[in-house]
């Protein structure tokens, strides 16, 4: 597409009470553009009840060179698993 | 083979089913060539529809008919003159803003049409209706949304939608030049008129086309088998595998 497009985010919704899961992009000039696009392409083949779309731009990431300080303090710490707890015998649903 | 179908309703329904057939090969051509990849395959999902009901629709007429055909012999087997689709849906995909034009034109007549089969007294095709339009709401979403877009876009999309329009609506007239089968079998033809006619020209304002007078049309009717020159090359391409291979099989 020409200038004047934008990259948009999509989020299906498989069924209603469902966490809403990213699936890919789509280009588009507007929102209603988007919806639809993103419509036609990702739920075709009855993926889903609900969509999102979010503007790729408006997404805030964590920038690549802190990726270490943000995510490597915590790969040393499975005390922070919840693995440490006797299971009573009369638990039946864990 | 020679395919004659003998029954009113099937014959009436024929109509219906010519039309949605023919548009989706039309929209099919799309298929890769779209403006741009999204728009590419909505065109080719709208195409999709199009088959799937005209197929259901040729179910119903075989049944009607006593099941003396399949559905594929109606698409394969019948030559140019015994095809009675709108000459709208066989116009070509001269650019995009006809494309959309030519669908939202019969978008909105569809949505007539089925509303009305909702209450038709054959149950298969009340059944039918009911799905088939939340297919046509979502096309007619998709086509008039375009409208407004080319319409009110740039000064190119414009012109080219305004010409798509003038052109087109040439072919619009003989929709509404109803016989006895169309009194029959839909509940209000004036109805279906008047709403098309009152929800096109709204658009058509909305979106800054204007609607140039037409002179009278010395066409000849679809109803009868009449079509446009560009019927012959649609049908060469879309029956021609089945015509040369006829044993071949999927």
């Amino acid at each position: 597409m020409e200038s004047g497009d934008k990259v948009w985010e999509v989020f299906v919704q498989k069924k209603s009470g469902l966490p809403f899961k990213h699936v890919g992009n789509v280009h588009a000039y507007d929102k209603k553009m988007a919806v639809q696009n993103a419509r036609d392409l990702y739920t075709r083949r009855g993926e889903g009840r609900e969509l999102w779309v979010v503007p790729t731009s408006e997404i805030v990431s964590v920038p690549l060179d802190d990726a270490d300080a943000f995510f490597d303090p915590s790969e040393d710490k499975p005390y922070r698993h919840a693995t440490f707890y006797e299971i009573p015998d009369g638990v039946k649903h864990l | 083979m020679k395919i004659t179908i003998e029954n009113k309703e099937a014959k009436f329904l024929l109509r219906i089913a010519d039309t949605a057939l023919i548009l989706g090969q039309r929209v099919a051509e799309l298929c890769s060539n779209g403006p741009f990849l999204e728009e590419d395959i909505a065109q080719s999902n709208i195409s999709l529809d199009l088959f799937g009901r005209a197929e259901e629709l040729y179910k119903i007429i075989a049944k009607i008919e006593g099941d003396k055909y399949t559905a594929d012999d109606y698409v394969f087997h019948r030559n140019e003159r015994e095809y009675f689709n709108l000459k709208l849906v066989e116009q070509p995909n001269e650019d995009f803003a006809w494309t959309i034009a030519r669908q939202y034109m019969h978008d909105v007549y569809v949505q007539e049409v089925f509303s009305q089969f909702q209450s038709s007294s054959n149950e298969e095709l009340a059944g039918l209706s009911a799905k088939v339009l939340k297919e046509i709401r979502y096309s007619y979403l998709h086509s008039k949304d375009w409208m407004m877009r080319l319409g009110l876009g740039t000064e190119e999309s414009h012109r080219r939608l305004q010409d798509a329009v003038s052109h087109l609506r040439k072919f619009v007239e003989e929709i509404f030049n109803w016989d006895e089968l169309d009194r029959e079998y839909y509940q209000d033809c004036d109805k279906i008129k008047s709403n098309w006619e009152s929800e096109v020209n709204a658009t058509l304002d909305a979106c800054n086309i204007t609607r140039e007078d037409i002179p009278s049309q010395s066409m000849r009717d679809y109803r009868d088998g009449f079509h446009s020159e560009h019927i012959g090359h649609l049908l060469s391409i879309m029956q021609y595998l089945p015509r040369a291979y006829p044993d071949a099989k999927w």
